[in-house]
């Protein structure tokens, strides 16, 4: 049976698991009632060892996207002249359980009832153009969709599995909304750190690589507009989907991104514009709101992995851990490596 | 003939600049790396006045074929290997063990399944990482499986609690002089030393050395130890090199994906 992927700093977990996972039920993280902090097991599974559990906090569900224009950065700069935004980020309005409803729960959990809140007391969809909330798919496209979406909790097929249960990168924009994820910054480069997978974003302006490659994070190019990051995003495997809700896009994908860094240095929108004339009948914009997290805040299990150092009669200092999804290292469906003893 | 006159100056400051270095550098008379000795005056250095590592670096060894010294083989280039006398001092029931897994080494080792490579193997790995510096912390970015190392140069001290059992371990490091030094444990068991089977399990204890001996090569030791492993602690060491090719870079290689990346094939109308 398939666990979550669930990156962890610790090592590998009792797996009581044989054969193909893909035939599995996949447990989810169901709705907005359960928080996507503790992934359940299901069938013969391992439970999840307890200090696998989030330590405290939840997941955070604010209902509505502050507006941050892009303009002058008047916050602390690097000594290279970029914006400092370096530190630890997470989005504020839900996970990747629904794309368009953020807060609506997977559709068809069989384990949680659809929400009973109206669609308006909770937060829009991260789809801000068009104004509808809805990706502008092609039929065939919607279709593909759907049928993802009908597999992920009948996972009959292999590619209902959400390659990020297999450890894959989260990819874009899904990177935005799994665990929170850190930024580091360098002259010539910004660098993420997420929860699975990394990525580095060229400030450099060279070409994006030559199109026969094909990444799950993309080819980031990008460079500073004020206190905005425009990144160019090419060569996607888009192989990754948006959530479970089942959204993708084909390789042909450009990808725009817009970094909007509130001045206050706490928030920030990621805004991306994808064009994809392959399976759209027009670009959409993707909005995801995020918020600063630091050692003011309580360690929490999704949005703040981060404890403190080990840094005694001195200033708190976070600690960042290795992210290693500990399915990476156990192989396809989990079955190369025993409990440990 | 004013070329001459230009070949002579040339001469002149060359000169000149060999007697520069002869000043800042007397005795230093080979690339002895230990602490003590100096460090040639012109590599890169961050706003600290620290030695700047960052870059994509690379070994040009084989010793992720076999550390030891070994013949040729079918799956390996001859060679002395980087062990301080060849030979790693393995427990006679280690000894064993590793025996056992040199044969069974074309399926077991973990680098076919794309595991995380761990420490030290990701750095002799031949495949590019690129190094990201800070006063607080030297990131390591491996192309080979797109993971990422941090070395805490903060000040801070290992994690209390000592069962965490990372892939890479728990790096801390401190500079000794123009040295980084970094004291890396907390491991789990399961990473390979190469892909002749040396192994380690969870009491594994890595001292790395990262000194420059020019300002495109870094001479990187490291002292390896694991009580339950070795009879003694043993010492490698590899030189790594800048990649200065015009517009090199690291290509994202998550290669455990390939797997099941059959799986999701991109959907098509």
């Amino acid at each position: 049976m398939y666990s979550i992927a669930h990156t962890r700093h610790i090592g590998p977990i009792a797996l009581a698991c044989r054969g193909l996972a893909i035939l599995a039920l996949i447990p989810t993280v169901a709705s907005t009632q359960q928080p996507a902090t503790a992934p359940a097991a299901a069938g013969t599974a391992a439970a999840p060892a307890a200090r696998q559990q989030p330590a405290g906090g939840g997941l955070a569900y604010e209902k509505t996207v502050p507006v941050i224009e892009s303009g002058k950065w008047t916050g602390k700069r690097l000594a290279d002249g970029q914006p400092d935004v370096s530190g630890d980020w997470s989005n504020t309005i839900g996970n990747h359980n629904n794309t368009t409803d953020p807060q609506g729960g997977v559709p068809n959990d069989p384990r949680s009832p659809p929400p009973t809140t109206k669609r308006e007391d909770r937060a829009p969809s991260r789809i801000s153009d068009p104004a509808d909330g809805q990706l502008p798919y092609l039929p065939w496209a919607r279709a593909k969709q759907i049928e993802f979406q009908n597999g992920f909790f009948n996972n009959t097929k292999p590619e209902y599995v959400e390659p990020l249960s297999r450890c894959a990168p989260a990819g874009i924009p899904k990177s935005f909304y799994w665990h929170g994820y850190e930024i580091r910054q360098y002259p010539g480069y910004v660098v993420f750190l997420f929860n699975s997978g990394s990525r580095i974003i060229y400030l450099n302006n060279q070409q994006h690589l030559p199109s026969a490659i094909s990444l799950w994070q993309g080819d980031s190019r990008g460079h500073w507009e004020g206190n905005t990051l425009v990144v160019d995003v090419s060569n996607l495997n888009s192989k990754a989907r948006f959530g479970r809700t089942g959204e993708f896009t084909t390789e042909n994908v450009h990808v725009v991104e817009r970094y909007i860094f509130d001045n206050d240095g706490k928030h920030y929108n990621y805004v991306a514009t994808f064009t994809d004339p392959d399976a759209f009948s027009r670009p959409f914009t993707v909005t995801v709101p995020a918020r600063r997290w630091t050692t003011d805040d309580k360690e929490n299990g999704w949005h703040y992995e981060v404890p403190l150092a080990n840094n005694p009669g001195k200033p708190p200092i976070a600690d960042h851990f290795e992210r290693i999804c500990v399915e990476n290292n156990f192989g396809f469906g989990q079955v190369a490596v025993q409990a440990k003893k | 003939m004013r070329s001459a006159t230009r070949a002579q100056s040339l001469l002149v400051g060359m000169a000149a600049a060999a007697g520069l270095l002869v000043a800042t550098h007397s005795g230093a008379k080979d690339l002895d790396s230990s602490t003590a000795a100096p460090t040639p005056s012109k590599i890169p250095r961050s706003a600290d006045g620290k030695p700047d590592f960052s870059g994509i670096w690379q070994t040009t060894s084989a010793a992720d074929y076999d550390l030891e010294a070994h013949s040729g083989r079918k799956d390996a280039p001859p060679g002395v290997g980087i062990v301080a006398g060849y030979v790693i001092p393995y427990t006679p029931a280690a000894l064993e063990k590793k025996k056992k897994n040199f044969e069974t080494r074309e399926a077991a080792d973990p680098r076919l399944k794309c595991w995380t490579l761990g420490t030290p193997r990701g750095i002799y790995y031949p495949e590019p990482f690129q190094i990201f510096q800070r006063a607080q912390d030297v990131t390591v970015f491996f192309e080979f499986g797109h993971s990422v190392r941090t070395i805490h140069t903060d000040g801070t001290l290992h994690p209390v609690d000592t069962d965490h059992e990372f892939w890479l371990g728990d790096s801390r490091g401190h500079w000794e002089g123009d040295t980084l030094v970094v004291d890396v444990k907390d491991f789990n068991d399961q990473t390979w030393l190469s892909r002749a089977g040396d192994f380690h399990d969870e009491a594994f204890h890595v001292v790395e050395r990262w000194k420059y001996i020019d300002a495109n090569t870094i001479d990187y030791k490291a002292t390896i130890d694991d009580p339950n492993i070795y009879t003694k602690p043993w010492d490698i060491e590899v030189y790594l090199y800048r990649h200065r090719e015009p517009g090199f870079q690291l290509i994202e290689n998550y290669c455990y994906t390939h797997d099941y990346d059959q799986y999701y094939p991109l959907p098509k109308e």
